[in-house]
């Protein structure tokens, strides 16, 4: 008993020291084993200790709440902009001071007062099955099309649930105001081919499948399914599906981020500063889009060139990422009055 | 000597208090929210959404207590009263699945039962179907749930009620068949009515954890109230409206409780006295035996086998490079805390217990229930309670003690897990006859030293059992561990849901199958436990 007792202060004393030094603490709701990568990375470079807790980003914003004053977070690193919205709206981030960030990140990509800046961006793009639907139907196809009678029993797309599918409709109501967008989702959730279910990769697989036409799901998806490594099931899903930007003759493709910001309470600003920096370098860019099959914030960097292979001079949309955050909750709302599960 | 008596009997009053307070805070904090004003969203909740998540949670409830009664507390039927074709087998495995958290069993259930998933593609194959055949359309919905949440959750009923039927006095049972009862009406008016309390408590186990539950029915795209909570929470930013919504969920299974224990009234479920006869087993043999066979290795095959096997083809498909020295440590890690936890979680059950039945006032009998309530409450919005707890604390103090500590963290498991341990001594309790305390009563044996030399010993099983329940549910356990643990501090569940969120199946295999295999251990030992309590008997 007395040797357990040992071992177990020991065992806390050692967790309590890890935390001492020269550190930045992460509070992250990606969850990518490359992210790992990166920190180990950044620590090679600058021998700054990454200390990380990944979470739920909803559930993490609580946490920093509730630390107050005392919050060791130095960096929120979440993949939807509605998150970092609602840290800021809620006063818990600090502007970013860095000459260079704010040369590399495009305003629309950044949060007012430069209060948060996008990472690496995601499109959300239609993916489609060419047996299924014609050229002519898919040319200049965009989002608000997709609620035309004529797409009936053929829309495959995943659960409200999904901040993905909410800041796309919080795009819309942007763009058209709460009662267009509305019409819009009864038209559009009338189409669906099935029940909403499943993540993004099950919506293409359903196309591959020909249980719907066409799905609305993020660009890294099929990155991710063509380089083999999600099994060969995954690959011939992958090869039988095309992709399709919408609406290339007006706004563009709807577009979200991975986005971080530095917290007002930050007990290590500069080294905060100086991660935020290396996730924007060339080598680190390159880093991400390699793994993450996500396009990169850097101009000069090309995406993986599975994602290339796509093409990459589309159109993006220019709506301001800050607005997905403030219209989510509409978006919600108006997919449950419209029954979109 | 008197002094002593006084000062002891004092202790075990205010400990239940003390720990209820502990207990309860977390809890407060979250009812709290039904006092300030309810916004605007609950018009649209009520206008839109809030009928189906009510709806849909009662039917997933009704479904999974009809199931888990039927699957669990028949099987222990079963295996205690006959011998049949490996059976010794069967009453050690049939407690498998609780290894499994539902979220898991629902992964690999889509991955076997879906369009285009494993079974389907077997049956294709061998039976050389085309390609359209489909044997099992659909199963994201709510009786895909049912079934999920039935083939996990069953073996608390398994074990509650086996427990239960073993030690039915004998006697009983046989002055009813002597007085003429069929064996029908033994099972009907003496077997169930004596097990009562058990199953009870089993379902009351079963129901918290299924409402409790997110993973699984927001894998199964079923809307409920839990994900109605987080839907509010997450897509709304509405965390008040969340906590109000979680607030009434909790009000709703505080009247069942009570309900419950007012229909139980004043009976004594305590046992008359030592029947230590042997528990008659019949063997049977032929059909009979077959029926029984499958009966029992059914739920194992669904629960347990299939999505083993599941989880073994998909990580063999992808890797297993898992299992590198991070596994190593994140693998201790989970060891540590849950050996801590299920270790002091069932001493606190155990001097609750006690203290309460030292001096069983009607008072103390419903404050009992209470320490339960932490179950059912879906484990993140328990987690935020806590978390505003620890940071009141924390501030008082000025610094950090409790958030992002192990110690924190610990707290967290206890007030959680401890219906399971509580489940367990509250049965253990019933079955030491009041006679003995009177015994030891005139022996001048009270207080610590009636715990340490006469409950303790008798109680061996119930600890055990509690440990081991503990033990698996802090191994399975996620959202607190997400919300509440130090930096970089991670455990198995935490592994295997940064990939299970994102549906890479893949990649969650491996850590899933170590949660398994970690979580087999103890389970190893409770059907050993099974086995020796079923000799000793």
């Amino acid at each position: 008993m007395k040797k357990f007792k040992f071992l177990l202060i020991v065992y806390i004393f050692f967790i309590a020291c890890s935390q001492n030094g020269n550190q930045v603490n992460i509070y992250t709701s990606r969850h990518y084993d490359s992210d790992d990568e990166l920190y180990g990375l950044f620590t090679e470079k600058t021998g700054i200790k990454v200390n990380v807790i990944s979470g739920n980003g909803a559930a993490l914003i609580e946490r920093i709440k509730s630390e107050g004053d005392n919050s060791p977070a130095d960096i929120y690193f979440t993949v939807d902009a509605g998150n970092l919205w609602k840290v800021q709206s809620e006063g818990f981030f600090q502007s970013i001071s860095s000459d260079k960030i704010n040369l590399i990140v495009p305003e629309n990509l950044r949060g007012p007062n430069n209060e948060w800046i996008g990472i690496a961006k995601r499109a959300r793009v239609v993916f489609y099955n060419p047996k299924k639907v014609s050229i002519d139907e898919i040319n200049d196809l965009s989002y608000e099309d997709l609620s035309n009678p004529k797409w009936k029993g053929r829309i495959a797309i995943r659960s409200s649930n999904n901040m993905y599918n909410q800041s796309l409709v919080a795009s819309l109501i942007s763009n058209h105001g709460i009662d267009s967008t509305e019409i819009w989702a009864k038209g559009f959730t009338s189409n669906f081919a099935r029940k909403p279910q499943g993540n993004d990769r099950a919506q293409i697989i359903a196309v591959a499948n020909e249980e719907a036409d066409l799905a609305i799901a993020n660009s890294y998806y099929i990155g991710l399914m063509l380089s083999g490594t999600k099994g060969s099931n995954q690959l011939e899903a992958a090869k039988k599906v095309k992709i399709h930007f919408p609406n290339q003759n007006n706004r563009g493709t709807h577009i979200n981020i991975s986005g971080a910001g530095i917290l007002k309470n930050s007990p290590n600003y500069k080294n905060a500063i100086k991660f935020l920096e290396f996730l924007l370098s060339e080598e680190m860019q390159k880093n991400i889009v390699n793994n993450s099959y996500e396009y990169p914030i850097l101009e000069n960097i090309d995406p993986h060139l599975l994602i290339k292979n796509f093409g990459t001079d589309f159109k993006e949309d220019r709506t301001s990422v800050s607005d997905y955050g403030e219209l989510n909750p509409d978006a919600i709302k108006l997919m449950d009055r419209v029954g979109w599960k | 000597m008197k002094v002593f008596t006084k000062k002891t009997i004092s202790f075990w009053n205010i400990l239940p208090i003390f720990v209820l307070i502990l207990f309860l805070a977390p809890i407060i904090f979250i009812f709290t929210s039904l006092f300030s004003n309810f916004n605007d969203n609950w018009n649209h909740l009520y206008n839109y959404v809030l009928i189906e998540y009510i709806t849909n949670s009662i039917y997933l409830i009704l479904g999974i207590s009809f199931l888990t009664l039927i699957i669990g507390t028949g099987t222990a039927w079963v295996v205690t009263n006959y011998n049949f074709y490996g059976k010794n087998i069967l009453e050690s495995i049939l407690i498998l699945p609780l290894a499994i958290p539902p979220y898991i069993l629902a992964y690999t259930f889509t991955g076997l039962f879906d369009l285009n998933g494993t079974i389907n593609i077997i049956l294709r194959n061998i039976f050389i179907f085309d390609s359209n055949f489909i044997l099992f359309n659909n199963i994201r919905n709510i009786y895909g749930a049912i079934v999920v949440f039935s083939f996990t959750l069953y073996p608390y009923m398994y074990i509650i009620s086996r427990t239960a039927f073993l030690s039915q006095s004998i006697s009983l049972i046989e002055a009813g068949r002597t007085l003429g009862l069929s064996k029908f009406q033994v099972f009907h008016k003496l077997s169930i009515p004596l097990i009562r309390p058990a199953v009870i408590a089993g379902l009351s186990l079963v129901i918290m954890e299924a409402l409790s539950d997110f993973g699984a029915v927001e894998h199964f795209s079923i809307v409920t109230f839990t994900t109605g909570i987080f839907r509010t929470w997450y897509g709304m930013y509405d965390l008040k409206t969340a906590m109000q919504l979680s607030s009434i969920l909790l009000l709703f299974i505080t009247f069942f409780i009570l309900l419950e224990k007012y229909s139980r009234g004043n009976q004594i479920y305590s046992k008359p006295g030592g029947s230590s006869n042997t528990y008659k087993i019949k063997k049977i043999s032929g059909l009979k035996s077959l029926f029984a066979f499958s009966f029992c290795i059914f739920p194992v095959l669904i629960g347990f086998i299939l999505p083993m096997i599941q989880l073994i083809f998909w990580s063999i498909n992808y890797n297993l490079s898992f299992f590198d020295k991070k596994f190593i440590q994140i693998a201790f890690n989970t060891i540590f805390i849950s050996l801590l936890a299920g270790l002091i979680c069932s001493f606190i059950a155990l001097l609750i217990n006690f203290s309460l039945r030292l001096k069983k006032t009607k008072l103390k009998n419903y404050i009992n229930s209470f320490f339960s309530i932490g179950y059912a409450l879906p484990g993140l919005i328990l987690a935020i309670g806590i978390l505003k707890f620890f940071s009141t604390i924390d501030d008082l103090f000025s610094n950090f003690i409790l958030t992002g500590s192990i110690f924190g963290l610990l707290i967290a498991y206890l007030i959680k897990s401890y219906a399971l341990a509580n489940s367990s001594f509250e049965y253990g309790f019933t079955n030491i006859s009041s006679g003995i305390d009177d015994s030891a009563k005139i022996l001048k044996s009270s207080g610590w030293n009636l715990l340490r030399r006469i409950h303790f010993p008798l109680l061996k099983t119930s600890f055990l059992t509690s440990f081991l329940l503990v033990f698996t549910e802090v191994v399975k356990e996620l959202p607190a561990t997400l919300i509440l643990r130090p930096f970089n501090f991670d455990t198995l569940a935490v592994s295997t849901y940064i990939y299970a969120a994102e549906e890479r199946m893949y990649q969650a295999a491996t850590p899933a199958i170590a949660i398994i295999i970690v979580g087999l251990i103890p389970i190893i030992f409770l059907s050993k436990m099974i086995q020796n309590s079923k000799v000793s008997k």
